[in-house]
């Protein structure tokens, strides 16, 4: 089993043993905004608050997965100098005074490509981030990152969707190691101005429950669930079908909304 | 040009996030069949030519042949087509494909609004919703074709992130797209994006070239010795040389918008001169203009249709190969050629496609008397009235622009206490 699946594992049989939820949290933050070192204090303060994980995103300039919550972060992140390597260094340094919880690192392939992939697998497992979620670097062009990332003992996250066809989620499933990101709803992240134009399809989509099943039917791997995640019957409704739920644009918007405390507040409505 | 698996060399793919997966292989699949049915190409030639005129016309210009005394000088009209730029060629093309695949919505991105506003214009005809995100800055610079856009019924959205140029209108059809993709499809202008547009777009824009392969015999006996075509995404330059490709006689020069210089952010030079970078962004792999991190930069041109920040694969691919030689023109040599079309041959031409025509103007004099060049001229220059008219300084403009706010703002209180 990988390093990130057991540390899953083992996270959701000691939340049995307390009787809490047996869901972890995953929160989203954009490195960088608004300042690196404010990024950096709010990561330290959701770890001090007991997150199991954290989805760190490294700013691209053409984030097309994203909504506009995230996208403003990323351009507004992106007024500073990033640097992919001080970045891994300084959330590695972070991450060892928080042996409870992990990062794993989200970004787009340019800035990643142009780092090297086999160098950020490298220098990703020299910090114990586990994980890398490319979200535009499709498993058809990934042979030489999904090598790097075996070599290295680290997981690369497939994401897979409530439109990916059968077999596609079955070969998706099968390939996943570390967890399986689950994407709740057609879109991007967040609240999205395009919400309205997907409402014709919902018919023929499966409920999010029989979507889940079917992902499971596939996966050996953990799975997470995020995009459109910000109401707690939401998260109680992925207990016993997915293993972790991912907060992002809704923690992004209580942040800007009222700073940490907004977000703590929105992180324990949701969880505890 | 076919793809290998949707790659040329290193450039091309499809990189785009899983949730367009299916609307992905989807298209490709409606073209592969598409193109290779009968019916659908014949519609696809009968919509060409009642719809926008083609075939366009093959143009000698005698003028600027004896003005330069080197090369005899052609230009390809698509000028001349309906909505005046070749941009029409693709829209029907695609236009149709979304009837044949059963959606009922066309998204689009645009920089100039020249794309905008053959996508509406295909919409309005094809019975089509239609969506178009244009950067609020350029709505700003290109307020009359938002207009007509509108007018056509399609529903313009502007797009305020970054740096509110076309790079940013084209992330947020992407977001769209990935909202709304069982109804509705991405109708891209040019030849970049994710597999299998570029060659797509490529395919639908290669009755340029066709067409000259027969005109050029039949005006002057042989092939052209060299073609130009100015390059921004690369659609026209892909449509003129591409039927020219096996032809290795066959010259074909490129050429990108120098701006106002070198310095990153003042030109759109992803090619020529080693000042682009490959990169991986927007859906597919090609040259962008990029710093160190990765991150993609602004860029520049006079000419708002050649102001991106990638270029299609198939160019960045032959460019390599050295198939095809880039080279860039700068702003004040765009307007100048542009002036000496104007006052040669009567012709008002894009300031795009003047891009193609400074780069041809610098070789024509050295090349020998009897070797024939084609120049595609992309497009029209009406929509490039205030800015030509800023860049030869015509002092009457600025009065006549006063003169008609103030009759307007007039007309417009008049009409509305009739209204009252």
């Amino acid at each position: 089993m990988s390093q990130l699946a057991a540390f899953i594992e083992e996270k959701k049989s000691v939340k049995v043993k307390r009787q809490q939820k047996p869901i972890l949290s995953m929160t989203h933050v954009v490195y960088g905004y608004p300042t690196v070192q404010d990024s950096l204090d709010w990561m330290k303060r959701l770890m001090q608050e007991g997150v199991d994980f954290i989805e760190v995103q490294f700013p691209f300039s053409d984030p097309v997965a994203d909504g506009p919550s995230i996208v403003a972060a990323c351009h507004k992140a992106l007024e500073q100098k990033l640097d992919v390597e001080t970045c891994l260094s300084q959330l590695g340094k972070l991450a060892k005074g928080f042996p409870e919880s992990r990062i794993v690192l989200m970004s787009y392939l340019n800035p990643m490509y142009r780092f090297g992939l086999d160098k950020l697998a490298k220098r990703a497992a020299e910090e114990n981030i586990l994980g890398l979620i490319l979200p535009d670097l499709p498993i058809e062009q990934a042979a030489t990152y999904q090598a790097a990332c075996k070599a290295h003992n680290i997981d690369p996250v497939w994401l897979v969707t409530p439109v990916t066809p059968p077999e596609r989620l079955a070969m998706l499933a099968s390939q996943a190691s570390g967890f399986l990101y689950c994407v709740a709803r057609s879109g991007v992240t967040g609240h999205s101005v395009h919400e309205n134009k997907s409402h014709e399809s919902k018919a023929k989509q499966t409920s999010l429950d029989d979507y889940l099943a079917q992902i499971k039917q596939h996966a050996s791997a953990p799975m997470g669930v995020g995009f459109g995640l910000r109401e707690r019957a939401q998260i109680e409704q992925l207990i016993g079908k997915a293993d972790i739920a991912i907060l992002g644009s809704a923690l992004l918007d209580a942040y800007n909304k009222g700073g940490q405390e907004e977000g703590i507040k929105l992180i324990k409505d949701l969880f505890h | 040009m076919q793809s290998e698996n949707g790659f040329y060399g290193q450039y091309g793919g499809s990189y785009i996030p899983e949730i367009l997966y299916s609307s992905q292989q989807q298209i490709l699949h409606a073209f592969e069949e598409a193109k290779n049915d009968p019916t659908f190409l014949a519609e696809l030639h009968k919509q060409w030519q009642q719809f926008s005129g083609r075939p366009t016309p093959l143009t000698y210009c005698a003028n600027l042949t004896e003005h330069f005394g080197g090369a005899q000088i052609y230009l390809k009209r698509e000028d001349l087509n309906h909505s005046g730029a070749h941009k029409m060629n693709n829209v029907i093309g695609q236009g149709l494909l979304v009837k044949r695949m059963g959606k009922k919505r066309v998204i689009a991105e645009t920089g100039a609004g020249q794309h905008g506003i053959a996508t509406a214009l295909v919409a309005a005809r094809l019975g089509l919703e239609c969506t178009i995100y244009m950067g609020a800055k350029d709505i700003e610079r290109q307020y009359p074709n938002v207009f007509w856009m509108k007018q056509l019924g399609a529903t313009v959205v502007p797009v305020t992130t970054g740096a509110q140029t076309l790079r940013d209108a084209l992330d947020e059809a992407l977001r769209d797209w990935s909202s709304s993709h069982e109804d509705s499809h991405y109708l891209i202008g040019t030849s970049c994006g994710c597999a299998p547009f570029p060659e797509m777009v490529a395919f639908f824009q290669s009755v340029i070239g066709d067409e000259v392969r027969e005109q050029s015999v039949a005006q002057f006996g042989q092939f052209p010795d060299r073609l130009y075509a100015c390059v921004g995404g690369g659609s026209n330059a892909c449509g003129l040389f591409l039927p020219f490709l096996d032809d290795k006689e066959v010259e074909m020069v490129g050429v990108e918008a120098g701006g106002k210089g070198l310095e990153l952010g003042e030109h759109s030079i992803r090619l020529s001169h080693n000042l682009g970078q490959p990169g991986i962004a927007q859906g597919f792999a090609t040259m962008f203009l990029q710093d160190q991190a990765g991150q993609l930069q602004e860029t520049h041109s006079i000419a708002a249709g050649l102001d991106y920040v990638g270029v299609s694969p198939i160019i960045a691919h032959l460019a390599e190969t050295g198939r095809i030689k880039m080279t860039y023109a700068m702003d004040d040599e765009v307007i100048a050629a542009c002036t000496l079309l104007l006052k040669k041959e009567g012709i008002i031409p894009a300031l795009e496609s003047s891009h193609a025509l400074a780069g041809a103007f610098k070789d024509a004099p050295n090349l020998p008397k009897d070797s024939k060049i084609v120049i595609n001229l992309s497009g029209r220059g009406d929509k490039d009235i205030f800015n030509v008219a800023k860049a030869v300084q015509d002092e009457t403009f600025p009065q006549f622009l006063t003169d008609y706010l103030a009759a307007y703002s007039t007309s417009h209180a008049d009409h509305q206490e009739q209204n009252a």
